[in-house]
């Protein structure tokens, strides 16, 4: 399946910016279920961008902004391949006996078996993992997608219960919040469990052709991976609670939201405010039409 | 009722009471009180002054420290004084042989630790050999993963390291610490080799005391050979936290002995991944940045956002090699007192050689068999945060109350990895002259010391002649630091 | 130069200035009232009124006399311009300065910045009020000497000069117009013995007093008074030799330049504005309004330094 996804982010400045620094993760992965055959990041103001891949292997574009300007834009624009590769079998394994490797797994994957910036051990986390844990003969798979339906069940999806900065404690307290905080809430649980779960931000396809969506901020969909025996990384949407699929692309991963955020930036003005919004758009092509559709640039950057 | 010493049969009013303890190492006088290799003119001298010549001697010392400026800061919004840190006047000595033995310990400590954050910072090599654990350094807060893939010039990390040192009730000195951040201090030691050079000049003389003054220029040299790409005369400039900072005199004098500009955040930005000084005249690069803030401090883009001490890009400008900083990111990872049981172990995979300075045994109390053991008799160890710098949070088992230790034992168990435990050390002790109020009170007392050396990497390694003898003032007391109760001493290293 | 540095240094000097100018003026304005009685209902209010702080005063203070105005302007920390206020912003500014003045400066600045903490009402009291503005103004002497005999003549002393004369130039024309504008007694008392008594009294706070003698003897008038504080370029307190001076460092600092600096439209609109009258042209065609259009000239050429040296953000 091959998809054309434009991301763009919008920023108003009530009184110009300037000495702008930013980053931004929207270059879709690649890996064996999904090739990102095109990318082209559009900045309005035009300027240069460098590229780098962070410590999670995340392809960052950098851009400033020494002058000052009014507003700002940035369209991520990608072609997308996604395959959906027969997934490796998940090998049933009870956990007491997956807890065994516990140490050589705290070594080997120590970032996404440990606590991070918004998913802390606390008190409220470790009282919900208590609720459900397993017990030594469940089988870690199985233990995994129970947790995940579970907490879909528990929760509701609410825009404005909690905030972009919100660790997986405000969903436990508020009884709801959106995509990011369902899977921090989950990776939290897995974590505790001794299973390395890893965060993903990246875009959901609509089932339909094509969609434009205006979504406000959260233009992009957040789940996770668990790492289990046998099947490897296992990608799990707690917010739609089932297991991912073709419709999930992938742009980067990390501990939590904190490691990957679309755009992260600083800037200076006198005074005013930063008004944003975002627009998202997915289409889905047909493999003939790639091969001719004229507009199918490579290297379009925008010169306004 | 005066004392006389055996060796001069001179008179020792203010030393009458003094005594070598025999519960710890004294370096002046060994146990029949005899003076110690290279301290018998010390001895000679200053065992032959009276209570009036001493107080004279530290009167011109405080007004010379305060005509110099030399503070530790309290610029407080109503009070205006400036605080002196306590210097005292008889100086600790370190003969020809044993500095040589200390200086080739420490330019091959240094050079491990180096390595070491070149490759955590790199391939990890160390860590996949199993030699340290993994975990331990992922978990450690100072590891940057910003830093991955951030090569500096001549691949040092390090460039200034301040080693803390004791010496034990063998004699022997042991590393207590390691400081690969922004170690401090180096300013205390130049500006009381310049009071006690015109207090007491011709015993100076007679010690043939070698020189401490050339450390600017060797530093300065240093940080120009960090220059990236190897640019030649390269703008350099150091980053300071500004006048509210309890180290800014330190800053300042640095500035104005290396001759370079001093920076506060809001005066640099970055352009086109390149480092600027807002000049009156337009922008000004600079290629080196010896940096006196810590890694959190240092860009709002990757770190903490709500910074205003550091520069917006510049991560990105040290990634792109336009700019080197002095320590580079992330060397607090050698710092931490976890880390620090493995050194020994660093030394031999990247030298393939024995330490030569030995470190204080040091137990993780992360490992359940370890901490069992410690909780168990909690009372004879030093416990410490594994994160912390200096005397923070440091529990002295035998002279914490069952308060405190009940209190250690409940944070060790709710987070064993935050603390080591080492057994006590008796730090050895010096003669340190006592006040007590008046004159015919005065007299001369052993207190506890510890020193820091300091050591420069550039294109090679170089080590300080001498370093910070810092002093515990009150009698009984471990803790040295200068906000803590602690004041400082001429260190003599000698010539050969 | 940092930009941040120069404008530490700029303000030092000019706060320094402003507090060493709001004390001769007070002084002045306090023994005039001694000297010769008022006749107004209102007589603290020529000197509010020139500094536009009438509604900053009365928001705090009930009465205009001479413990509330002494109050406001020399102790009041809650009035930004208070000579209290000026002493601690330079001296604020200054910590930063450590090592680009002497130390001896720096000693001595903050040594009157702590007897400033100390300062209250009771001064004005015992030892007095004469006896306040004297060991205040050989403060500001001394600190003007340390800075005039240690501080190199670089563009740190030029930063400090711009600060000194930009400041300057305002106040001694504020001075002027306190007791020409509004210390103007009926208009046939012009002339008399109490305008005389005033302008000597004027004279005498700038330390202009026997300057003005040996060039103009002993009779007092009104238009050479005018010349000497505004046009005489040898008097060190005139507006003149002020915005020579002024002139000269910011032409040193422009010569450092690496790339060619345009020149200061603004000193050159405010020196031609001082070659265009003579004295009782001046007079006639309206002193206020001259002495206005210098003191807009000076806010003008400062925002202009500010934008071109200064400014950091």
């Amino acid at each position: 399946m091959l998809l054309r996804i434009v991301h763009t982010t919008r920023f108003e400045y009530q009184v110009p910016a300037y000495d702008s620094h930013n980053e931004v993760r929207m270059r879709p992965l690649d890996s064996a279920s999904q090739r990102c055959v095109e990318f082209d990041l559009d900045l309005t103001p035009a300027t240069s961008t460098f590229e780098y891949d962070d410590y999670y292997g995340n392809r960052v574009h950098g851009f400033s902004f020494h002058e000052q300007h009014p507003a700002l834009i940035v369209a991520a624009k990608s072609l997308v391949e996604r395959i959906a590769p027969p997934p490796a079998p998940a090998v049933p394994m009870p956990f007491g006996e997956f807890l065994l490797e516990d140490h050589a797994r705290n070594r080997a994957e120590y970032d996404f078996l440990n606590a991070s910036r918004h998913v802390p051990f606390s008190e409220p986390l470790r009282k919900f993992f208590w609720l459900g844990k397993p017990d030594p003969s469940e089988d870690v798979a199985a233990y995994a997608n129970r947790m995940v339906a579970f907490i879909r069940d528990q929760f509701v999806y609410e825009p404005g219960m909690t905030k972009v900065q919100s660790t997986a404690d405000e969903i436990l307290s508020a009884g709801g919040g959106v995509c990011q905080d369902f899977a921090h809430l989950t990776i939290g649980v897995l974590r505790l469990a001794g299973i390395p779960a890893r965060y993903v931000s990246g875009y959901l396809a609509p089932e339909a052709k094509s969609t434009v969506e205006t979504v406000g901020a959260q233009a992009s969909h957040a789940w996770l991976e668990a790492q289990l025996p046998g099947s490897g990384w296992t990608g799990f949407d707690p917010t739609n609670g089932c297991m991912v699929d073709e419709r999930h692309i992938r742009v980067a991963i990390g501990r939590d939201y904190a490691d990957v955020p679309p755009m992260r930036g600083t800037y200076r003005s006198h005074g005013g405010r930063q008004l944003m919004s975002v627009e998202l758009q997915i289409e889905r092509m047909s493999d003939h039409s790639r091969a001719t559709d004229p507009d199918n640039g490579s290297n379009q950057q925008n010169q306004q | 009722m005066t004392a006389t010493v055996p060796e001069t049969g001179k008179a020792v009013p203010v030393w009458a009471a003094y005594k070598p303890v025999n519960s710890a190492f004294d370096e002046m006088l060994d146990m029949s009180s005899r003076a110690r290799p290279g301290c018998q003119p010390v001895v000679d001298t200053m065992f032959a002054m009276p209570p009036a010549q001493f107080t004279e001697i530290c009167a011109r010392a405080d007004r010379m420290f305060r005509r110099m400026g030399v503070t530790f800061n309290v610029y407080g919004a109503a009070d205006g004084s400036e605080r002196i840190f306590p210097f005292d006047p008889i100086p600790r000595v370190i003969d020809a042989d044993t500095w040589a033995n200390l200086e080739a310990g420490l330019i091959q400590r240094v050079r491990a630790l180096n390595a070491f954050l070149a490759d955590v910072y790199g391939d990890g090599c160390i860590l996949s050999d199993g030699v340290v654990p993994r975990d331990l350094v992922l978990g450690c807060a100072q590891f940057r993963r910003a830093a991955v893939g951030i090569k500096p010039p001549l691949g040092n990390f390090v460039t200034v390291a301040g080693i803390d040192l004791v010496r034990g009730a063998d004699g022997r000195f042991y590393v207590l610490e390691d400081n690969v951040r922004t170690p401090s201090g180096v300013s205390y030691v130049i500006e009381n080799r310049v009071v006690m050079t015109r207090l007491v000049p011709n015993l100076m003389r007679s010690c043939r005391v070698r020189s401490v003054e050339r450390y600017p220029a060797d530093l300065l040299q240093c940080l120009m050979e960090q220059s990236p790409n190897g640019k030649s005369n390269p703008t350099i400039a150091i980053l300071t936290p500004g006048p509210f900072n309890s180290a800014f005199f330190e800053h300042v004098f640095l500035s104005q002995q290396m001759g370079i500009e001093l920076v506060e955040g809001v005066d640099l930005v970055c352009v086109d991944r390149k480092l600027y000084m807002k000049d009156v005249h337009g922008l000004r690069q600079i290629d080196v940045l010896y940096r006196r803030i810590d890694d959190d401090f240092l860009d709002p883009l990757v770190f903490r956002p709500d910074s205003l001490l550091g520069v917006a890009g510049l991560t990105s400008v040290l990634r792109a090699g336009n700019a080197a900083i002095a320590n580079g990111v992330g060397t607090g990872v050698a710092d931490d007192k976890a880390i620090y049981a493995y050194t020994p172990a660093m030394i031999r995979y990247y030298l393939a050689e024995e330490p030569i300075l030995p470190i204080v045994e040091t137990f993780l109390l992360r490992d359940p068999e370890v901490r069992e053991q410690v909780l168990k008799n909690l009372d004879r160890y030093v416990v410490k945060p594994t994160g912390a710098s200096g005397g923070y949070g440091v529990v002295i088992g035998p002279k914490a109350d069952e308060a405190e230790l009940a209190a250690t034992r409940d944070r060790i168990v709710s987070d064993p990895s935050a603390f080591i435990a080492q057994p006590v050390i008796a730090l050895s002790v010096h003669p340190t002259i006592i006040h007590n109020g008046s004159e015919s009170a005065m007299e001369v007392a052993p207190r506890h010391i510890d020193f820091r050396p300091f050591v420069l990497l550039g294109a090679k390694p170089r080590v300080l002649a001498g370093g910070l003898t810092r002093v515990a003032l009150r009698e009984g007391s471990l803790i040295v630091n200068s906000s803590q109760g602690g004041g400082s001493k001429d260190t003599w290293v000698l010539e050969a | 130069m940092l930009r941040r540095i120069a404008s530490h240094l700029f303000w030092t000097a000019r706060n320094l200035e402003r507090a060493e100018w709001r004390a001769r003026l007070l002084d002045v304005n306090y023994h005039l009232l001694i000297e010769s009685p008022p006749r107004d209902a209102q007589p603290w209010g020529p000197l509010l009124a020139i500094f536009g702080e009438r509604e900053l005063f009365t928001a705090s203070y009930t009465t205009a006399d001479d413990a509330s105005i002494l109050n406001f302007f020399a102790l009041d920390t809650d009035n930004p311009n208070s000579i209290r206020s000026c002493i601690n912003a330079a001296r604020n500014n200054a910590i930063s300065l450590r090592h680009y003045i002497s130390s001896e400066l720096w000693l001595d600045l903050n040594t009157l910045y702590l007897n400033a903490q100390e300062w209250t009402p009771d001064l004005f009291v015992s030892p007095g009020v004469f006896a306040f503005f004297a060991d205040l103004k050989d403060s500001f002497y001394r600190l003007a000497g340390i800075r005039q005999s240690t501080i190199p003549r670089d563009i740190a002393y030029d930063f400090m000069q711009l600060g000194i004369m930009l400041e300057r130039t305002e106040d001694v024309s504020r001075m002027l117009d306190v007791k020409y504008h509004f210390l103007l007694p009926r208009l046939e008392d012009v002339g008399g013995s109490v305008d005389i008594l005033q302008w000597a009294a004027v004279l005498r706070s700038a330390s202009g007093l026997e300057a003005y003698r040996k060039r103009f003897g002993n009779s007092i008038r009104i238009d050479n008074v005018v010349e000497i504080l505004l046009f005489d370029p040898t008097f060190p307190r005139s507006a003149r030799f002020a915005l020579a001076t002024l002139e000269t460092s910011l032409n040193r600092v422009m010569s450092l330049s690496p790339e060619p600096s345009p020149p200061s439209t603004q000193l050159e609109e405010l020196s031609a504005l001082m070659r265009s009258k003579r004295p009782l042209e001046v007079i006639k065609s309206g002193l206020h309004q001259f002495l206005i259009q210098i003191q807009d000239g000076c806010a003008a050429l400062g925002d202009e330094v500010f934008q071109r040296y200064l400014k950091t953000d």
